[in-house]
């Protein structure tokens, strides 16, 4: 091999690899990133049971139902539409009736979504982001008595 | 006091306006006098913002609620080390952390550059007092800390109790060493384009900076996991957060830089590369900035939610990051070429390592960035989560590992890879056997694990290797061999030790990802759990008042199977009295590397406490690499090449010229 | 004397960071090596320690003579740069420059200092501001003083009993149900305790007899049944719930029972008037503002004109703007805590006719909740 193809040969290795890695970005992009859903959003365009999603929403009043050790069962609102939660695990210290969630798991072939992660807000005055957003827009929470 | 704070502050300001200016105008005109003020004024505007800070630290210290930036982050009840803490446990406080950490950067310059050609010094200087100068002003106008109060309220409204930790003490003040760390090799990138004089002695030059602040951001990225690891209460040690990723870009950005430069020092190739990364590496940080104090992310670190900052950050970003790459594409054609190589030697190596290192960096930027593009452009919602990272950063880091034992054994110029294969038998002898035993005789090991633990093992004796061969152990007599390993340069003890450590924190995170076991369970005082080989009982459950929170303080007895008692774990739920705010204290056991992890729950449906409890094998080795990396980034910067440059008649005095740890 | 102080040391600072930059200017030039000379050391001390790892058979021979070939040649082009490096520039720019920097320091600093900065502003360490004589601190740090006092020593009743009614000025009704309920709690209840303390609970809740304060009020009474602030937002609770005639009689009996010269002739007078007329005419009147504004203490009939009069503003604002939820629910159920049944019915007609979808359920829901339904 002359030195300019050896240069080439180079080159268009990197090209690969860079061309390799970017499919990868993509691909992983697609398949392991999981969207955001309000109860209401669902009913527009329902999920199939098994795809991971995360479901946000505010813990309606009166829905926590602990069970035999450490498996709690709560609904998410967004004061329109109401999807049960069951979960089995360590609640976040700032999970309380009507304060902002966000979940992450799947829907079980029955219907109930079952979260393997729950994320309540920080502090006092922070809101999830993605389900601040969805309540402003529905008009349901305001800065002040939401907080 | 708090006034002369807030008139020190401006004074730094005029300073740093100077600071830009003089030298810069000193260099074109190549006016030593004009020059010769960069440095003094750099040290001054340092000891002024230093002044700004201590005032501001001060006023915490006496809750002097006057101060607004008090007022809204202490409270009087609060122990005195997290009034202290508090003073940057927010928005403008930090950001006067910033500006201190980056005119201290320049006073180093100015202190310790003596083994710089002056036009060099006179450029980085400027371009340090650039930032300074922009960054003053956005602290003065829309971050101001020392903004009063006409009528001091009496009580403050206190510091979220989350930050409420030793970790926050070290934790930012490492992370922006780190970060701002970098802005002097981004200045020395500068002053070398405007120049236009880029040669293997300016990849010496930048080295000390590079390598200091690739130890700081290293120490601060260990740091931050590590609090987030026991103060969270999750057991977790990394969670691919924006502000994590944030401080992980300019690392990964650095950690290229590091290698890049050695290529350019000794054979002067990849030139362009190198400016560019460090070009890069501190328009990362910029970027990392701007995540965080923008609000645009919302996580545990978004204490700042104001678009005006946010606003005015970009255009910072802006402005350096799309200045600095314009002078880079003017300058980069007019640069010469440096020393060839062949694909198979120490200088492909490193351009592999670069080319890994920087598309993980690629990767970690998309999967960062891309929910808040597509959320500006569709207004859909994704989380870009750990799944993500792990599939590309993690298929990126697996060949890196496999590669990196073999670039120190490789000759400049011309490498023989069968050779250094030779070399490394046992190495990857030790690696097989590994992740044999580890399959074998482990439960619960999957044959993915047991390739990393042989990764790991790899790392570690690839590492040792090194060393082993470079003194000649085996193949010259022990004296020799000990009188040579004696006599190795520290720059070769640093790459080892640095690889070392990473392989240590490789075994450590595959160790726990792979042999973590978790028990969640409702107990009642006298329950015990087994968990890998130790018995937990639960003993009794005490409230507790602190100064400012009461807490449910749960104590546990940890004992072996056998029954050999192993002390008391205490884990407990704070109330933050002025907040109202909740947090779990978890209760940690060390054994060797190894961690019981125990974390309260809310009461269960049956009278009881859920309790969480994780046995984590080997978690210690995560953070303890990190050390050890930093141990080998402290080596290098010992090695007495980097203090070399300075004319002979000044030697002496440029022997001390190396910058403080 | 503090701003004093603090002009003294500021122009010491400008002074000190102006010389920072005057001295390096006036200095005489340090002796300049050519500019190659920095490069030179690098590279020379490069091909020693290419020397050196060759000796100590790091490298090979044949490497070691490449790479110091390779120096050799960067030594030699740095020699040559420096040799064609040197530019003259005039003195003149560094007078210039010179002169603009060290004047940029002082007028900068003082002039961005005089617009965002605040020199009168004392600073106000927490210890200073507890430490100083009673009779310069504010009403805050007198309170602070006390409640740090009461911190220490929970059980001083006399405390207790001082703090009450200052919370009370200070609007913290919250804050003063609890210093009355610690009164009670150490030096046991009292007619004027309890009565103290049911009004706190009334004003933490916006005016309105609640049944914890009704409860206060009555254990007050069986204390002293005389006791008029008891008797008196007693029958303000009737009133609240719409039973006018009673309140009015309530309070009737209380006249009878007060001395000649007793303050709360005149209040009461006042509620068995309005009462009165409330019960003959059943539409309320507008409030009147006059009297609200003339009012110079907090008695709760002038807390309840009050309400009514941002009642009254309040309904005005929906007329103008009728798209607000939270407004409307506001309003009605202020109506309902004022006893005005109509007009929160009225409202929530009013409510629904001006709200569409998902709102309009809320708010009746919410009426529901207190009891308010749109007839028919």
């Amino acid at each position: 091999m002359t030195r300019k193809q050896k240069r080439l040969a180079v080159i268009a290795g990197a090209l690969v690899f860079l061309g390799g890695a970017t499919t990868l970005t993509f691909y992983a992009l697609g398949q392991r990133t999981s969207y955001f859903y309000m109860p209401s959003d669902l009913s527009a365009k329902p999920v199939e049971p098994g795809q991971r999603i995360r479901l946000g929403g505010l813990v309606e009043k009166g829905s926590i139902q602990r069970g035999q050790g450490t498996e709690v069962a709560f609904a998410v609102t967004d004061q329109e539409k109401t999807i049960k939660v069951v979960y089995n695990g360590l609640l976040p210290d700032l999970f309380r009736e009507e304060q902002g969630v966000i979940t992450e798991g799947a829907f079980d072939p029955a219907g109930n979504f079952v979260a393997d992660s729950v994320l309540a807000k920080h502090d006092e005055t922070y809101m999830p982001k993605e389900v601040a957003d969805s309540l402003k827009e529905k008009g349901v929470w305001q800065e002040k008595d939401g907080g | 006091m708090v006034e002369i704070g807030h008139f020190a502050l401006v004074l730094a300001f005029a300073l740093s306006l100077v600071q830009a200016a003089l030298p810069f105008i000193g260099a074109r005109t190549r006016q030593d006098r004009l020059m010769a003020v960069g440095g003094p004024v750099a040290i001054t505007a340092f000891a002024m913002t230093a002044l700004s800070f201590l005032a501001l630290v001060a006023a915490y210290v006496q809750s002097d609620f006057s101060v607004l930036n008090v007022w809204e982050n202490s409270h009087s009840a609060k122990p005195l080390l997290y009034k202290i803490t508090g003073t940057w446990g927010n928005h403008e406080g930090s950001m006067l952390l910033w500006v201190l950490i980056l005119t201290f950067f320049g006073a180093l310059v100015a202190a310790f550059g003596r083994n710089l050609p002056p036009v060099l010094k006179a450029d980085v200087i400027a371009v340090q007092g650039l930032i300074g100068a922009a960054f003053f002003l956005f602290v003065l106008s829309t971050s101001n800390p020392f903004v009063r109060l006409v009528l001091a309220p009496i009580e403050g409204s206190d510091l979220n109790p989350v930050l409420q930790d030793v970790g926050l003490a070290i934790h930012p003040p490492l992370l922006y060493l780190g970060y701002v760390g970098f802005s002097v090799c981004f200045s020395f990138a500068v002053a070398a384009l405007i120049e236009g004089r880029i040669d293997a002695a300016w990849a010496r030059w930048v080295r000390p900076w590079t390598l200091a602040a690739w130890i700081f951001l290293t120490g601060g990225i260990a740091m931050g996991s590590y609090w987030a690891y026991y103060e969270l209460g999750w057991g977790g040690f990394w969670f691919w957060d924006p502000v994590e990723n944030a401080s992980f870009m300019p690392w990964l950005a650095g950690t290229a830089l590091l290698h890049s430069a050695i290529v350019m020092e000794r054979r002067e190739a990849l030139k362009i590369w190198t400016i560019l990364l460090a070009l890069l590496a501190f328009s990362l940080s910029l970027l990392g900035t701007f995540l965080v104090r923008s609000g645009v992310l919302t996580s545990v670190h978004a204490f700042a939610t104001d678009p005006t900052r946010g606003v005015f950050i970009l255009a910072l970003l802006a402005f350096f990051v799309g200045g600095s790459l314009s002078l880079f594409a003017f300058r980069a054609q007019s640069l010469q070429p440096g020393g060839l190589f062949q694909p198979i030697s120490r200088e492909g190596a490193l351009v592999l390592n670069n080319l890994f290192l920087t598309t993980a960096t690629a990767t970690v930027f998309v999967g960062t960035l891309y929910p808040l593009a597509l959320e500006a452009v569709t207004g859909e919602k994704i989380s870009v989560g750990a799944p993500f990272f792990n599939l590309t950063f993690g298929a990126l880091m697996v060949p890196l590992m496999i590669a990196m034992p073999f670039g120190p054994l490789l000759a400049w110029k011309r490498g023989d890879l069968a050779a250094a294969g030779q070399r490394l038998f046992a190495a990857a002898g030790g690696a097989l056997l590994a992740g044999l035993v580890a399959l074998l005789f482990v439960d619960g090991v999957t044959a993915f694990a047991a390739v990393g633990f042989g990764l790991a093992a790899w790392l570690l004796i690839g590492a040792v290797t090194d060393l082993v061969l470079r003194a000649g152990i085996g193949s010259v007599a022990p004296s020799v061999a000990l009188r040579r390993f004696a006599g190795l340069p520290r720059s070769v003890f640093g790459t080892a030790l640095a690889h070392f450590g990473l392989g240590l924190t490789a075994l450590g995170i595959v160790s726990v990802t792979a042999l973590q076991a978790e028990r969640i369970v409702a107990m009642k005082p006298g329950d015990t759990v087994d968990i890998s080989g130790y018995v937990l009982t639960f003993d009794r459950m005490e409230p507790v008042r602190g100064p400012n929170y009461t807490e449910d303080r749960a104590y546990f007895a940890l004992a072996t199977e056998a029954g050999r008692d192993l002390g008391e774990v205490i884990s407990s739920k704070r109330v933050y009295t002025a907040r109202q705010m909740p947090t779990t204290e978890a209760g940690i056991a060390t054994r060797g590397f190894s961690q019981v992890y125990v974390s309260l729950g809310d009461p269960a449906a049956n009278g009881g406490t859920v309790v969480r409890v994780w046995h984590k094998p080997l978690v210690t080795l995560i953070w303890l690499g990190a050390l050890v990396m930093m141990a080998g980034g402290t080596m290098s910067l010992a090695d007495r090449r980097l203090r070399i440059g300075a004319p002979a008649r000044r030697k002496v005095k440029a022997a001390a010229g190396v910058p403080a740890e | 004397m503090v701003p004093m102080l603090f002009w003294i040391a500021a122009a010491a600072l400008t002074l000190a960071a102006s010389l920072a930059v005057l001295v390096p200017l006036t200095r005489k030039a340090a002796g300049t090596e050519p500019a190659g000379r920095h490069d030179i050391e690098v590279y020379r001390d490069q091909l020693q320690e290419v020397e050196r790892d060759a000796a100590r058979g790091v490298i090979e021979a044949s490497q070691a003579e490449q790479a110091k070939v390779e120096i050799a040649r960067r030594l030699l082009k740095a020699d040559s740069d420096g040799q064609a490096a040197r530019k003259a520039g005039s003195g003149g720019v560094v007078r210039l420059a010179g002169l603009a920097g060290v004047l940029l320091v002082p007028l900068v600093s003082w002039g961005l200092y005089s617009a965002i900065g605040a020199p009168g502003v004392p600073g106000e360490p927490l210890a200073q501001r507890m430490a100083r004589n009673p009779a310069e601190s504010s009403i805050d740090e007198l309170i602070a003083r006390a409640e740090k006092h009461l911190a220490d020593n929970p059980d001083d009743a006399r405390g207790w009993e001082i703090l009450g009614p200052v919370y009370m000025r200070q609007q913290r009704f919250a804050d003063a149900a609890t210093a009355w309920r610690n009164a009670i709690r150490i030096a046991g209840s009292s007619a004027q305790r309890e009565s103290a303390l049911g009004e706190a609970i009334a004003a933490a809740a916006g005016g309105v007899v609640t049944a914890d304060a009704r409860a206060a009020f009555e254990r007050a009474l069986a204390k002293d049944p005389n006791e008029p602030k008891s008797r008196f937002l007693l029958a303000s609770g009737l009133a609240q719930e719409g039973k006018l005639a009673e309140a009015a009689d309530a309070w009737q009996q209380m006249k009878l029972a007060l001395a000649a010269d007793s303050p709360w002739h005149e209040p009461v007078d006042r509620a068995i008037a309005e009462a009165k007329a409330r019960l003959e005419a059943p539409v309320a009147k507008g409030p009147n503002v006059d009297d609200v504004t003339a009012a110079q203490e907090m008695t709760p009939q002038d807390r309840q004109q009050m309400i009514e009069s941002m009642v009254a503003g309040l309904d005005e604002k929906l007329r103008a703007n009728p798209d607000d939820v939270e407004g409307w629910q506001r309003l009605i159920r202020s109506y309902v805590v004022l006893g005005r049944a109509d007009d929160a019915k009225a409202a929530l007609a009013r409510a629904l006719a001006g709200l569409e979808g998902d709102k309009k359920d809320q708010v009746s829901a919410f009426a529901a909740e207190l009891g308010v339904k749109v007839d028919g």
